[in-house]
């Protein structure tokens, strides 16, 4: 790294065109591309979300028929798991920032970086093939359980193929940061001198590069059921439907930290800064997001208490999925004390941050309550379950994402955003969202079951609330969507930090060059949180 | 004794009895209970096809692989042998060297000459390796028969001149040793044959290859096969890619780049 040099050119003037867009080598362009694809798909998944509630307002029905609900629900699911959440942190952030944050100029692998983008272009292509190949998208659930999946007579088998091509983009952006945080952190940074971000991708990471694989393989045996008619999951030609169902949530589980780790991270980054105070227990939350991904690889079975398991099996998945609330409330609890007695500054971020935290105590919660054994035959397949991830999908990542957008935002653009709009829109998204989801855990305990386009008159009342919170949600979305265009486009220029944060990217220049520094970033003393010696320096 | 200790006790007198138990009225029936690990008696005389008074057990020196069958049957015996001759035939590995097989009669009353006769049926089926002098088939007194039939768990039941019985070949290790079952009443498919083998003759150390295929292939009790294991396979190389990167992350260390301006 050399000590100074001349200023660069912005990473967004380079060059122009489209062309320089979609080969670029660049790991700040490549994040902003996956922000742009990630984010058009969540859209998509708002969008059918809506479709849904919609339908759900009255009992019955009233816009789409019950095979186009199925369809409806499948497609949601595959989009907003494996073409928005999963990918959304670690692929628009963890592209732009991490390099940034260890101090260095990209990614171990720019060319993979490039690949794993087009991978998911193609993925996604194919997801949405789904809709005018074949006998229509797949109407299986974003799970494909076996032996459905193996019959139904819907485009399961491009369905397939797309989220296997997505795992592929997915395996090699993990392997990409874990040798980018091995091999190119900045002289003088230790592994516990590199900010949470970087621990949570890291830890996100060894995930996706263990986890995934499992998903690619299960998904392809499905493949091969259904256009071989090689017996593997379907009892009818030998194979064992309960089998499908370890391999899948094997995977799927631990991606549930795909999603949620990267959110922590994100979070961890916030908080400190707009409290200007040393991050608590640092070590213990670094730490944390490797006991989750850990511990997260022994729980699957917990979503399998009802499709027959022997009692031990079951009580210790149980005891095992309570095992990872305690590294989850490590962190809880120390963002909290660092909260406590720090210089808060309630900027937009610090609210979505906060609000994470809110969500994500109820989602967590009520994950505890379906990881009881007890309870969980009661709630299984129950709209209670549906509540409970969303709060924790869209309540959790969803939120941090947004914060991490605002919070971002001037550094990749180098504008601010009206931020007394962005409250305002905070405050609607935060309430429409609580209003959309919490009757559904409702609903769950009195027990209207998931996946039906149809409920009894009983579900009515709730069933309401919660679509006309879908409507305030959406409007929130929308206006925040606005103003951040409009920042986009003709925002006042931001400055280089403008929320006094002194992890590494807050001293380039917003936006920042083509190679990130134009001299050499000095290290906080005694830590990424030191924010008392930042001052005093 | 602690409270903990004595519920304990009783937990496994329960576990115990319900096995027991089970296992006691599944005795009662006819078929095929494996006493797989369990090691063949050395009171187990027959004659083969020669008028050799022959003790089982001491003649097995190689993996051997016994079928239980009786010379006269009208049933399934005949497309066993035959089934278990077109396996033999298609191996690539050979009779007399790298096994022996033994087809047994379990009917007391069949005679030498009619195991002769049997032998000369089967022994053209297989065109290599030495079928006259490592497959022998055998006839025994009720006593024999018995003990053996007790020992490797295979109940048949006489009616009227027939036999009602399972079909199965019975693998014994080179120490004697009960060590596979393959089921099938006309085919058995010759890969099962040799990983029965390669299985039973570890007690030696087979080659390399062979535990290579045994750690890839298990044995699937419900099915009554070997199937490959592919779950087994693929998390074996998952874990072992990210193990070796992992190493060599930490052995190349940090790679001192310099920020290209």
């Amino acid at each position: 790294m050399t000590g100074t040099s001349a200023s660069q050119p912005s990473y967004l003037d380079v060059t122009k065109g489209l062309f320089s867009w979609i080969f670029t080598l660049d790991h700040k362009r490549i994040g902003l591309l996956y922000l742009y694809t990630v984010g058009s798909f969540f859209l998509v998944g708002v969008i059918l979300g809506v479709i849904m509630r919609l339908e759900l307002f009255n009992p019955g029905a009233d816009i789409i028929e019950a095979q186009t609900y199925n369809q409806v629900f499948t497609l949601h699911g595959v989009i907003m798991v494996f073409l928005f959440i999963i990918p959304s942190i670690p692929a628009v952030f963890g592209n732009f920032f991490l390099p940034i944050m260890l101090g260095t100029d990209d990614v171990a692998f720019p060319r993979i970086n490039l690949m794993s983008w087009w991978l998911y272009v193609i993925g996604a292509i194919f997801a949405l093939g789904t809709l005018i190949f074949g006998d229509g998208p797949a109407d299986t659930g974003w799970t494909f359980y076996a032996p459905y999946s193996v019959k139904t007579g819907t485009n399961v088998s491009m369905t397939v193929l797309a989220a296997f091509v997505l795992g592929f983009s997915s395996i090699l952006t993990g392997l990409n940061f874990i040798v980018t945080i091995h091999r190119l952190r900045a002289p003088g940074m230790g592994f516990n001198d590199m900010p949470l971000f970087s621990w949570a991708l890291y830890a996100t990471s060894w995930i996706q590069l263990l986890a995934t694989p499992i998903i690619g393989i299960t998904l392809l045996m499905i493949l091969a059921e259904r256009v071989l008619g090689i017996g593997l999951f379907d009892p009818a030609i030998g194979g064992d439907p309960i089998l499908y169902q370890h391999l899948f949530w094997i995977y799927s589980h631990p991606a549930v930290y795909i999603m949620a780790l990267p959110a922590m991270g994100i979070v961890s980054e916030i908080i400190p800064t707009f409290s200007q105070r040393t991050i608590f227990g640092y070590k213990a939350i670094a730490y944390s997001s490797m006991g989750i991904a850990l511990v997260g690889y022994f729980v699957w079975g917990h979503h399998m208490f009802t499709s027959g398991m022997s009692g031990p099996s079951a009580w210790i998945f149980s005891l095992l999925t309570f095992f990872v609330a305690i590294p989850t409330s490590i962190k809880v609890f120390n963002w909290l004390a660092t909260l406590y007695k720090g210089s808060i500054d309630i900027e937009v971020p610090l609210l979505y941050a906060l609000a994470f935290i809110f969500n994500f105590l109820i989602g967590g919660l009520t994950g505890l309550v379906v990881g009881a054994l007890a309870a969980d035959v009661h709630l299984h397949d129950t709209y209670f379950v549906v509540g409970h991830f969303h709060y924790v999908m869209l309540g959790g990542t969803g939120f941090a994402f947004i914060g991490g957008l605002h919070y971002w935002f001037p550094k990749m653009w180098g504008k601010m955003y009206n931020k007394a709009v962005a409250k305002l829109a905070f405050a609607i998204i935060f309430i429409g969202l609580n209003i959309l989801y919490f009757p559904m855990l409702i609903l769950g305990v009195m027990g209207m079951p998931r996946r039906y386009y149809d409920y009894l008159p009983e579900f009515h009342t709730l069933n309401q609330v919660s679509t006309v919170g879908s409507w305030i949600m959406v409007t929130g979305l929308i206006i925040m969507l606005v103003n951040l265009f409009i920042a986009h486009r003709k925002g006042k220029k931001a400055p280089d930090n403008p929320w006094n944060g002194i992890t590494l990217e807050w001293q380039t220049k917003s936006p920042p060059p083509l190679y990130n520094f134009d001299k050499m970033p000095k290290l906080a003393k005694g830590g990424p949180y030191n924010y008392p010696n930042a001052k005093n320096s | 004794m602690s409270r903990l200790s004595i519920l304990k006790g009783v937990w496994l007198m329960l576990v115990l009895i319900i096995f027991t138990s089970s296992y006691i009225c599944a005795q009662d029936e006819l078929g095929v209970y494996e006493h797989l690990d369990e090691y063949i008696g050395d009171n187990l005389v027959f004659t083969d096809e020669q008028f050799n008074e022959i003790n089982l057990k001491q003649s097995i020196d190689k993996p051997t692989i016994i079928s239980l069958v009786y010379y006269e049957c009208p049933g399934i015996c005949s497309p066993l042998l035959n089934g278990f001759a077109e396996a033999m035939d298609r191996t690539d590995i050979e009779l007399g060297k790298d096994y022996q097989a033994f087809t047994i009669s379990f009917s007391p009353t069949e005679q030498t000459p009619l195991a002769r006769k049997k032998k000369k049926t089967y022994q053209k089926l297989v065109t290599h390796g030495d079928t006259e002098g490592s497959w022998k088939f055998f006839t025994g007194d009720s006593t024999n028969i018995n003990n053996l039939l007790d020992q490797v768990g295979f109940k048949v039941k006489k009616e009227g001149k027939e036999y009602i019985h399972p079909g199965t070949l019975i693998v014994i290790s080179p120490k004697g040793k009960i060590t596979r079952y393959l089921y099938g009443s006309d085919h058995f498919l010759p890969f099962d044959l040799k990983m029965a083998i390669a299985e039973a003759a570890e007690e030696k150390s087979g080659p390399t290859i062979n535990k290579m295929l045994k750690y890839c292939f298990t044995y699937d009790p419900e099915g009554q096969k070997y199937v490959l294991n592919f779950t087994k396979i693929s998390g074996s190389i998952i874990l072992l890619l990210a193990i070796l990167l992992l190493g060599t992350l930490v052995i190349k260390g940090r790679k001192h780049k310099k920020i290209n301006t």
